[in-house]
């Protein structure tokens, strides 16, 4: 009864914040050392005394870059491939420097969905990783000293999964590949470096705003100014194509294409994808909010309009993926009726050759779609995390679940319809465009390509609806006794 | 008044809207309830007190069918809550009860009259009549002038007067507050206080009021004390005799 | 207990107070001092009028005149400039802090403890009083048309009670220790 008179909040902080408060004791007083390894105790201590979804993080983090190692490593390893070499596997299709390139620059260009499903899994547990960084700082740790932790957590997750792809990656070089230059090693040895560095710094950047003042965002509400419409993946995606050019100068063997001119057009519709995401999610919000009757339209709606840039910012990855995949689509059944008509002996090489190239790619833009869906599931599941005590508190007012499950998938389906209507339609441009030039225009557009955005769209309420038993759970009663 | 241990033996009255049956209730190992009885008259409003972790959120839950209790019975009106189904359980919520909080219950994103409205629109109440409603409530709690606003821009005050507003909207029979002051300081409670327990009164509303807070049980006409899940053999009755 | 700080409270300088406003007679300055002070125990007349006359002889207050319309005769009273100054004086004094250091609670709970009695029984039947009068003053309180003085008034009443009935809980959570501390005294 004492504690209960003395303050009303007595009941109030649950036993993870305040596992997070004790740590950043024990942290004051390492900090005067200023040691690394200090930090990197602290760090541990924080990462092994959270909760489920921390490791969810961590797991997810290391999961990603493995996948950015991996394919890094991929792109790597073809671009150290020098003249013709008979190569086992994929038809043949790595033997000749010409089909190498294209192989090089998909590899990197699938770093893109891989950086969009990374920044999703940063976002797990970031409110609550905030309160316990700035918890750390009124226990009187150093902005830098907190900024090192953070660094040191994500740094840590990300050298686990650069760690294991690097060594799956040179154990099938080494059975592959007898002699592989040394330079190739030295490479390796930077990218798998490289990966958990760059996660890292990219930690530190995202948590400016947190570590800036010891009450940082302690406090429940967020700031009300929306945060920008999220550029960083379309801009990875530019600097990555750059990357990729530059590994493989030569353009694709084969065939006339301007690949540099066809990623303007991906990159120029993927953007633009993603200002009309943006923008429809403030116009749809603030259309919808003024007028629906259904609460959950109306949830959704108000949500859209709070911060319409999220949508954008969650979507990225999607659109650009859809992009290239309805482009892809095209471009595959314009090369494979070409390739039928001119027949075997026309082609320089058998028939598989191209077909395998042709599928190689397909299974590329189909891996990005799957990671670009994990990101999304993620993300959306994230958003039901961070809300589960309001969420709760609503059912506990009798706001049925199916309300609230409708409103989670309205969220992902508002702002996607429009954006991925024009992101189909950059797709098909390029692959009618392509059409045109390989056929002199005696070819239609290739229509199958039309079903690539109405199935990404089916695609990605499925990932949204993956929350929905999250949300069942978080509507638990049991949320209840932390409010 | 007659009572013992809270449950109902006086025949003066009208039968109590919601009574409560040696409830037991354990998260994980942790009993938080352990046999406690509570009759609930119709527009009555009753104080549960205890310290913190004795149950009392946990009974309030029990009460509102939110969380089916492990043993014994809840009943409203005749109708046994610990064993609706879980779609009935929450229809009665929205339409028969209102809850407040001491944070939580209004949505970050919907505007003030919006949150208001919600539980007009999920009975299907059209938008404009849902508004007209809802900004009659929030007059009389005096934060119309903050219709437009989202909950976040709001003190802790008016979000809790908008709360109130929001669980009053409907013209439920029960309210069940939890702690609604508790973030609050004593004047702004003094003013949430005095709004939840005038409207209860002048409506006939019955108001299941948790708090640890003495002068917040003051506003109720009967106090019960918890005690390790328990009900207190403390005199409740003895209070209760006092005031009527 | 509750009603303490009133009984303490200088009834001359109350009166003095209530003379600021312009001379008055003494049924007069009874009723007023009953409205302003709804929470206290009301003034007897003879209370008022010896008061009154302990003003004038100590030169605070002094007689205006009398007053004989229809009814009985009735003196006058106005304060003075020695009054005046009296009454400034009192207000800017602070009160002594803590008030109730004997507590006749504690002293039931220990003399309970001591003559083997059930101070926790006493300690429960306390508190209900406790919440009973609580109950009261929030009535008073929050009844339609209540005046600021009698808010203030009630409000100083009820976090009084409220502090005593933290104390009984306490206690009544340290029963077991306070029991083995008086028993082995």
């Amino acid at each position: 009864m004492i504690a209960g008179v003395v303050s009303a909040g007595s009941e109030g902080p649950n036993g993870r914040d305040s596992s997070g408060t004790r740590a950043g004791d024990k942290g004051a007083g390492g900090s005067r050392s200023g040691s690394l390894r200090a930090d990197v105790r602290l760090a541990w201590l924080l990462t092994r005394g959270s909760d489920r979804r921390e490791w969810w993080r961590v797991a997810l983090t290391a999961l990603g870059a493995a996948l950015a190692t991996g394919f890094a490593l991929a792109a790597l390893a073809v671009a150290a491939i020098r003249g013709y070499r008979h190569i086992a596997f994929a038809s043949g299709l790595l033997d000749r420097p010409g089909e190498r390139s294209g192989v090089v620059l998909t590899l990197v260009l699938l770093l893109v969905p891989v950086i969009g499903f990374l920044g999703q899994c940063a976002r797990v547990g970031a409110v609550h990783r905030d309160r316990r960084l700035a918890a750390l700082r009124l226990a009187g740790a150093g902005a830098a000293q907190v900024r090192r932790i953070a660094a040191l957590e994500s740094g840590l997750a990300c050298l686990l999964g650069s760690a294991v792809a690097a060594v799956f990656c040179v154990l099938f070089l080494q059975g592959e590949w007898r002699q592989p230059p040394v330079l190739l090693w030295f490479g390796i040895a930077l990218v798998a470096a490289a990966v958990p560095v760059l996660g890292a710094l990219v930690s530190v950047l995202a948590l400016r705003r947190a570590v800036a003042s010891p009450l940082g965002r302690v406090r429940r509400v967020p700031p009300r100014e929306g945060r920008g419409p999220g550029m960083p993946v379309p801009m990875a995606a530019l600097g990555l194509l750059f990357v990729g050019l530059l590994l493989a100068p030569d353009t694709f063997g084969g065939y006339e294409t301007a690949p540099v001119l066809v990623f303007a057009v991906v990159i120029g519709t993927g953007v633009g994808a993603l200002w009309l995401t943006g923008a429809t999610a403030r116009f749809t919000g603030r259309i919808l909010a003024a007028r629906t009757a259904d609460p959950a339209t109306l949830i959704a709606a108000e949500r859209l309009r709070d911060d319409p840039w999220a949508a954008a910012r969650t979507h990225a990855a999607v659109l650009l993926v859809t992009v290239v995949g309805t482009g892809f689509v095209g471009l595959r059944e314009v090369l494979l009726t070409s390739l039928r008509d001119r027949g075997e002996k026309m082609a320089a090489s058998p028939l598989s050759f191209y077909t395998t190239g042709i599928d190689l790619t397909g299974a590329a833009v189909l891996v990005a779609l799957v990671i670009t869906l994990c990101g999304l599931g993620v993300g959306t599941a994230e958003s039901v995390a961070t809300r589960r005590r309001g969420l709760a508190a609503q059912a506990a007012a009798g706001v049925p679940r199916a309300v609230l499950g409708r409103a989670l998938l309205l969220e992902t389906a508002l702002p996607l319809a429009p954006a991925l209507l024009l992101a189909g339609s950059g797709g098909l441009l390029i692959g009618g465009w392509f059409a045109g030039i390989a056929h002199d225009g005696s070819r239609s557009v290739p229509y199958t390509a039309l079903l690539v955005a109405p199935a990404v769209y089916v695609c990605c309420l499925l990932a949204a609806a993956t929350s929905l038993p999250l949300l069942r759970r978080s509507v638990h009663p049991a949320e209840l006794r932390y409010v | 008044m007659t009572t013992t241990n809270g449950e109902p033996s006086g025949g003066d009255t009208a039968p109590p809207l919601l009574t409560a049956r040696r409830l037991a209730k354990t998260y994980g190992r942790t009993p938080a309830l352990r046999g406690a009885s509570v009759a609930l008259r119709a527009g009555e409003i009753l104080a549960v007190t205890g310290a913190s972790g004795s149950g009392k959120s946990t009974l309030l839950h029990c009460l509102a069918g939110i969380v089916r209790p492990d043993a014994g019975t809840v009943e409203c009106a005749g109708e046994r809550l610990d064993t609706l189904p879980e779609r009935r359980l929450s229809e009665l919520r929205r339409t028969e009860f209102g809850v407040v909080f001491q944070f939580g219950q209004l949505i970050p994103e919907l505007t003030v009259l919006d949150n208001v409205a919600l539980p007009l629109l999920l009975a299907g109440t059209a938008r404009g009549a849902a508004h007209e409603r809802a900004g009659e409530w929030l007059e009389r709690f005096g934060v119309l002038g903050q219709q437009l606003l989202r909950p976040g821009e709001l003190s802790g005050g008016q979000a809790q007067r908008v709360s109130l507003a929001r669980a009053l909207v409907t013209g439920p029979k029960v309210v069940f507050a939890d702690e609604p002051t508790g973030a609050l300081d004593s004047l702004a409670g003094e003013q949430v206080m005095g709004a939840l327990t005038h409207t209860a009164r002048e409506s006939g509303t019955a108001v299941l009021l948790i708090t640890h807070d003495a002068q917040v049980a003051a506003y109720a006409d009967r106090e019960l004390r918890l005690s390790d899940g328990a009900l207190a053999a403390d005199g409740a009755e003895t209070s209760a005799e006092v005031t009527s | 207990m509750y009603r303490v700080h009133n009984e303490v409270m200088s009834t001359r300088h109350i009166l003095l107070g209530l003379l600021a406003g312009g001379p008055s007679h003494g049924y007069d300055l009874k009723r007023r001092h009953d409205e302003r002070f709804p929470q206290a125990r009301p003034l007897a007349y003879g209370q008022v009028y010896t008061t009154l006359q302990r003003l004038v002889r100590d030169g605070l207050a002094e007689v205006d005149g009398t007053d004989t319309d229809g009814g009985p005769e009735r003196t006058k009273y106005r304060t003075t400039a020695d009054g005046k100054h009296e009454l400034a004086d009192w207000v800017r004094q602070i009160s002594a802090p803590a008030p109730h250091v004997v507590n006749e609670i504690f002293a039931k709970v220990v003399v309970a403890i001591l003559a083997g009695g059930d101070p926790a029984a006493y300690l429960l039947d306390q508190r209900a009083a406790h919440m009973a009068r609580m109950r009261e003053l929030t009535a008073v309180k929050t009844a339609p048309g209540s005046d600021l003085s009698t808010v203030l008034s009630a409000d100083y009443a009820l976090n009084h009670l409220d502090a005593d009935l933290r104390w009984m809980t306490t206690t009544a959570d340290r029963l077991t220790t306070l029991t083995a501390e008086v028993d082995t005294a």
